[in-house]
């Protein structure tokens, strides 16, 4: 095998050769003792705390409501954000309006609305829905807003030379010109959406990997911690996963035309 | 008169903005366009071309004046009338593909099934040479085939007035002639009125049955002269034909006469 397709070989299996290099630095680091070992322990056993959490259950039972709340959230403000960029696409007076309120809302990291939403929502569903929506809402919402006022007015006058009514324009027109970029954001919203839901889990939930990472670190159980660690990470790589197909499905032209990769 | 008057525009005048920053654009303009006729608008750089195709398709209202199509006054869109624009990579939809965004100029069209339309598309695709790129995207054509897309596409909505606004100006020259010829050939074949907007003389002289030459602002109708070299155009003889040459000499010494006039004025 020559130099240039061990390269090829290399760049078709990139992901998973990162993947080693980081674990293997990891475990390097380890075993060189860089840091106390009860504090940084190897991959040895983080996988074996893994493989612990995975056999009495509590692993999939915690991912599994985790992933789900995340899932909801990003749906639910991702529809939220897009109709809102809709609305203040259609009246620059709610545009207006709307913006200071924006302003205001997005900064508020997620952990400081928790205790708010607990007295107002109490510990349940509501809570999940409130703050994953709340702080998820703002990239698809600004996109949105952005890529809609910036629709080719070419397009646009395209649709009203055959007769469109605005909303059909909105629908046949605008939309779908707008998706690429809305799907941008909601991309980003998804990385935000699990990172509210393990906050939330952890300072007001009673399950979920937030509360199982909390539980796990008053128990001094610190491979379990780190493995962990590991799967909100995978999670993330889960939900882009999703996002990527709801993307193809609605705006694949895009990346077709633009030749990315999925 | 006993000409079919397809279309009319009756002193015509533009103001943007109000006050002293007022630009005034359109200054009362005035012409008419035949069934069948082949006309084209040329005037100098600025003049407010686009604005007043914009105004005759019913896309933009005007200051003054009105525009009539078939009799009735034009406020709106009408049905009847398809514009091709200038830029084609961003009148197109990326998202549909040729044979799709070809249909999508049947939206007005009632009474054709999907199929139908369907059908139909991939007809105008033919006509525009464009027989094998139906399922391809816009994004995946050159320049002028995708201009070709457009036209389709005007042709496609069975508009009695195709308003062309510089179809051409951004394909290069030899693509250029060759498409002269196809909207001529489309023309003819279709019986479709044409209006073309173009700052290009030759181009103007080429194409048209009748040439409408345009002041600077606040534009006017300078004069119009008709082109008698028959329907049947040919890039190297009728571009020798010394009528051609003398339109073109009349129209480009009244261009650049305005052009010559417009630095004085503007201060």
């Amino acid at each position: 095998m020559d130099g240039f397709s061990a390269f090829a070989l290399l760049l078709r299996f990139r992901a998973l050769v990162s993947f080693l290099i980081i674990v293997a630095v990891w475990q390097l680091v380890a075993a060189l003792g860089l840091a106390p070992e009860k504090y940084f322990p190897g991959i040895p056993a983080i996988v074996s705390g893994f493989l612990g959490m995975v056999a009495n259950g509590e692993l999939a039972a915690a991912e599994w409501r985790t992933l789900l709340r995340a899932m909801l959230g990003l749906a639910g403000a991702s529809l939220l954000g897009v109709g809102l960029a809709i609305l203040s696409d259609i009246s620059p007076a709610f545009r207006r309006g709307f913006a200071p309120i924006a302003a205001l809302i997005q900064p508020i990291p997620p952990a400081a609305v928790v205790p708010m939403a607990v007295f107002m929502l109490g510990l349940g569903p509501k809570l999940y829905a409130f703050i994953i929506i709340l702080v998820t809402v703002w990239p698809p919402y600004f996109n949105g807003v952005a890529a809609l006022a910036s629709v080719s007015d070419i397009q646009i006058r395209s649709g009203q030379m055959l007769g469109l009514s605005r909303w059909q324009i909105l629908r046949q027109i605008k939309l779908p010109a707008a998706m690429p970029e809305i799907f941008a954001g909601i991309r980003y919203a998804s990385t935000i959406s699990l990172i509210a839901v393990v906050v939330a889990e952890m300072l007001a939930g009673h399950d979920g990997l937030g509360f199982l990472l909390v539980r796990k670190a008053f128990a001094i159980r610190i491979p379990e911690v780190y493995a962990l660690m590991f799967v909100c990470a995978a999670n993330g790589l889960v939900l882009n996963a999703i996002v990527n197909a709801a993307r193809w499905q609605l705006a694949g032209w895009h990346l077709r035309m633009t030749g990315q990769p999925a | 008169m006993a000409m079919d008057v397809v279309l009319s525009a009756q002193g015509l005048t533009k103001t943007y903005g109000a006050g002293k920053d007022a630009l005034q654009v359109l200054g009362g303009i005035s012409f008419a366009v035949n069934r069948g006729e082949f006309v084209s608008v040329v005037g100098p750089s600025g003049c407010g071309k686009t604005t007043l195709l914009f105004a005759i398709a019913g896309l933009q209202g005007v200051t003054s004046g009105t525009v009539t199509f078939n009799g009735r006054p034009v406020t709106a869109p009408p049905k009847g009338v398809a514009v091709v624009f200038q830029d084609y990579s961003r009148s197109l939809f990326p998202w549909k593909n040729n044979r799709d965004n070809v249909a999508f100029g049947m939206a007005r069209i009632q009474g054709l099934s999907a199929a139908q339309k369907r059908d139909k598309a991939q007809e105008m695709l033919d006509a525009v040479g464009l027989a094998g790129f139906a399922d391809k995207y816009p994004w995946q054509l050159s320049g002028g085939m995708q201009q070709r897309v457009a036209i389709a596409r005007g042709l496609a909505s069975q508009s009695e007035l195709l308003l062309l606004d510089e179809p051409l100006a951004a394909v290069d020259a030899q693509t250029r002639a060759d498409m002269q010829d196809l909207l001529l050939d489309l023309a003819i074949r279709f019986k479709q009125t044409c209006v073309l907007v173009t700052h290009d003389v030759e181009e103007a002289v080429y194409m048209a049955d009748r040439v409408v030459v345009l002041t600077r602002r606040p534009t006017v109708v300078d004069h119009e002269i008709v082109i008698e070299l028959g329907k049947k155009r040919d890039q190297i003889t009728t571009r020798e034909d010394p009528r051609f040459l003398a339109a073109r000499h009349d129209v480009m010494t009244s261009i650049r006469g305005q052009r010559a006039h417009a630095p004085a004025s503007a201060a």
